[in-house]
């Protein structure tokens, strides 16, 4: 038996010592901490429970580059562990991945097509990717089919001037731990989206540090998945002038659970900060359960920030409303579903991905 | 068409309508009067079929079918139409797109194919003209942020396109101005024929000027306490429910 590590103090603490105790273990187990409350890491979720067939077929996408193992180098990642910028935060994932997994660097501005694609389960490494330029556009996070025991992070430097599209697949997973950390150079922006369906344990992590002048629209989209399906979020402003904006959205059924956890931390400098974060659960049945919990911490005086959460079941009068026009009732649940997540997929610029994504989310309904 | 008799309706054990009966022929146009709270609304809401009413006793015939088995979008598909008081908002719907999918949805149960886009815009384009209804309007999502009015012209912008043999309509003519109210008449009297018939509830004798209905019936505590033509709107306009209702 192992001896329950306390993590509160987490990255500053001791490292090593700590690397030590948890690694002789399952990395998950007693495990405790206040960001990782609703996340069940230590309960097997997946014994019970068996995936639908439900793929994500990117290959329908075309002229999309995929990125291959020749297309990376190696990064020491490791050495680097103790220096974290986020402040009051914590990340286990951060840590346990970096432990666990060597790591590899990708300069996407090497690629010159407009969509990229990075399929994780291509490689078993952290991935470290760079931009700097314009081009590509959109880069797409094939996270499907997997089923892993440790988490992997995912880390982006965006150099000044730089933009970038990010639609992240994560899609018939039975374990997925993912750990994004985006670093955003003055006047930078960025637009994430984050599709989530048919995962069976699920926590993606999204630590976003700004500079001045910068964006970045954050969006999530949770449409059925089994188990527990955990969001985390850590946007925060470190110089004046950013804008950060969070949607997520969850519809729950059949005994799922859907949390959503997210932080906007302004720092002292950071005047003119403009803030948005929204989370909204939609629930089908009286079996699931959305847990949403969002938080500000701001020590600027001038920023405007805002956020809201609602968890809720469907609205039987718009229902009735659509039957009343002779509409079934199927059909008015499948529409009234779609409305409720179409803000998350009209964020996306590429028409040929969002078309994809419009019948993925069809197909799901 | 349409033969309620003897209905009483309860909400959470309360009884609001309370012995009514009511017959409307085939092209037959009917008014409904009667204060505040006497009925009206929750009459219509048992005819299109909402749940949460509880039918104690009596029955309603449609078609010469029992209305009471059919569920509500069956009914919606056997040609009964309510234009509702209250129009609900639908966030992230656009009106066109609902639109045609209650279309499409009224083809299928006729065992048609869907409509096609062209013809779909055309239909769209002037029924929504003759209503005042501009094209910007049908993009937006369906009745939200939609002034009051503006609410019940999409109703009626409804009842347009699907063409229904009965059509109640639930005080539409609230909330409208002058011009509005005009326009929305015209639309019902366009629709009007001999194969259609509308139950029209209002508490105005201004919408029965231009639609002339062959009834007036007055509503009180939730039955009917008396029918008669036109001239009952009129003597109702002057003398106001109380009297009536005394010389009922
Ligand atoms: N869900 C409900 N629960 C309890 N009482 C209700 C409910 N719905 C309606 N009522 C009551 O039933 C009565 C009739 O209401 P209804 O809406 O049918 O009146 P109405 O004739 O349409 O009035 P108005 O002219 O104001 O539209 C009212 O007393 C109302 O308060
Ligand atoms: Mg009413």
């Amino acid at each position: 038996m192992s001896t329950a590590v306390k993590l509160d103090m987490m990255p500053s603490k001791d490292i090593s010592d700590y690397a030590e105790k948890v690694l002789l273990n399952n990395p998950f187990e007693n495990f405790k901490i206040e960001n990782y409350k609703y996340a069940q890491l230590h309960k097997s979720i997946t014994s019970n429970v068996s995936l639908d067939e439900f793929k994500a077929d990117l290959s329908s996408i075309s002229s999309v580059k995929n990125i291959k193992l020749s297309d990376t180098s190696d990064i020491d990642l490791l050495s680097d562990l103790n220096k974290w910028n986020f402040n009051n935060a914590d990340s286990y994932f951060r840590v346990n991945s970096i432990l666990e997994r060597s790591s590899k660097k990708i300069d996407l501005d090497l690629f010159r097509e407009e969509i990229v694609c990075l399929d994780l389960s291509l490689f078993k490494e952290n991935i470290h990717l760079l931009k700097a330029s314009d081009s590509p556009k959109t880069l797409m996070i094939n996270n499907s089919n997997l089923s892993e025991d440790c988490a992997r992070s995912i880390i982006l430097n965006l150099s000044e001037n730089a933009k970038l599209n990010i639609i992240h697949y994560n899609i018939s997973n039975s374990k997925s731990f993912l750990y994004f950390e985006i670093n955003q150079q003055n006047n930078s922006n960025i637009k994430f989206l984050s599709f989530q369906s048919n995962n069976i344990h699920t926590r993606n992590e999204f630590f976003a540090s700004l500079e001045e002048n910068c964006s970045l629209d954050l969006y999530g989209l949770n449409i059925h998945n089994y188990g527990v399906n955990d969001n985390y979020s850590f946007i925060q402003h470190m110089k004046p002038s950013s804008q950060s904006r969070e949607v997520f959205k969850s519809i729950v059924k059949s005994g799922a659970i859907t949390n959503f956890q997210g932080k906007i931390y302004v720092d002292s400098i950071a005047q003119k900060t403009d803030g948005y974060q929204m989370s909204r659960s939609l629930i089908l049945d009286n079996e699931s359960k959305a847990n949403n919990k969002p938080e500000l911490e701001i020590y600027a005086d001038d920023v405007k920030c805002s956020h809201g959460s609602t968890v809720s079941k469907l609205n039987q009068d718009q229902v009735y409303y659509f039957k009343s026009r002779g509409i079934d009732e199927e059909q008015a649940i499948k529409i009234l579903q779609k409305a409720f997540l179409v803000e998350t997929l009209e964020a996306i610029e590429n028409t040929q991905i969002k078309e994809y994504s419009y019948s993925l989310l069809d197909s799901r309904l | 068409m349409l033969k309620i008799n003897n209905l009483h309706v309860s909400i959470e054990g309360k009884q609001i309508i309370k012995g009514l009966s009511l017959s409307i022929n085939k092209g037959e146009v009917h008014a409904l009067m009667g204060p505040n709270g006497s009925g009206k609304s929750t009459l219509s809401y048992v005819l299109s079929g909402k749940e949460g009413y509880e039918i104690e006793e009596g029955t309603i015939e449609y078609n010469g079918k029992n209305l009471l088995d059919l569920e509500v979008d069956e009914r919606a598909n056997a040609g009964l139409f309510l234009a509702f008081q209250y129009p609900m908002e639908i966030p992230g719907v656009q009106t066109s797109f609902f639109l045609k999918t209650a279309i499409n949805s009224k083809r299928k149960f006729l065992g048609m194919p869907e409509i096609d886009a062209l013809e779909f815009a055309k239909l769209i384009k002037s029924q929504a003209e003759d209503l005042g209804i501009g094209s910007e309007m049908l993009k937006r999502d369906l009745n939200v942020n939609y002034s009051g009015g503006e609410k019940k012209k999409q109703e009626i912008l409804q009842m347009s396109i699907l063409k229904p043999d009965m059509a109640i309509l639930d005080e539409t003519d609230s909330g409208l101005d002058i011009d509005a109210l005009r326009i929305v008449s015209e639309g019902v009297n366009k629709l009007r024929s001999e194969q259609n018939s509308f139950l029209v509830i209002t508490h105005y004798q201004r919408l029965l000027n231009y639609i002339k209905p062959d009834f007036v019936h007055i509503i009180a505590d939730g039955r009917i306490v008396k029918s008669g033509d036109f001239s009952l709107a009129l003597e109702l306009e002057e003398k106001g429910y109380e009297d009536i209702s005394k010389t009922a």
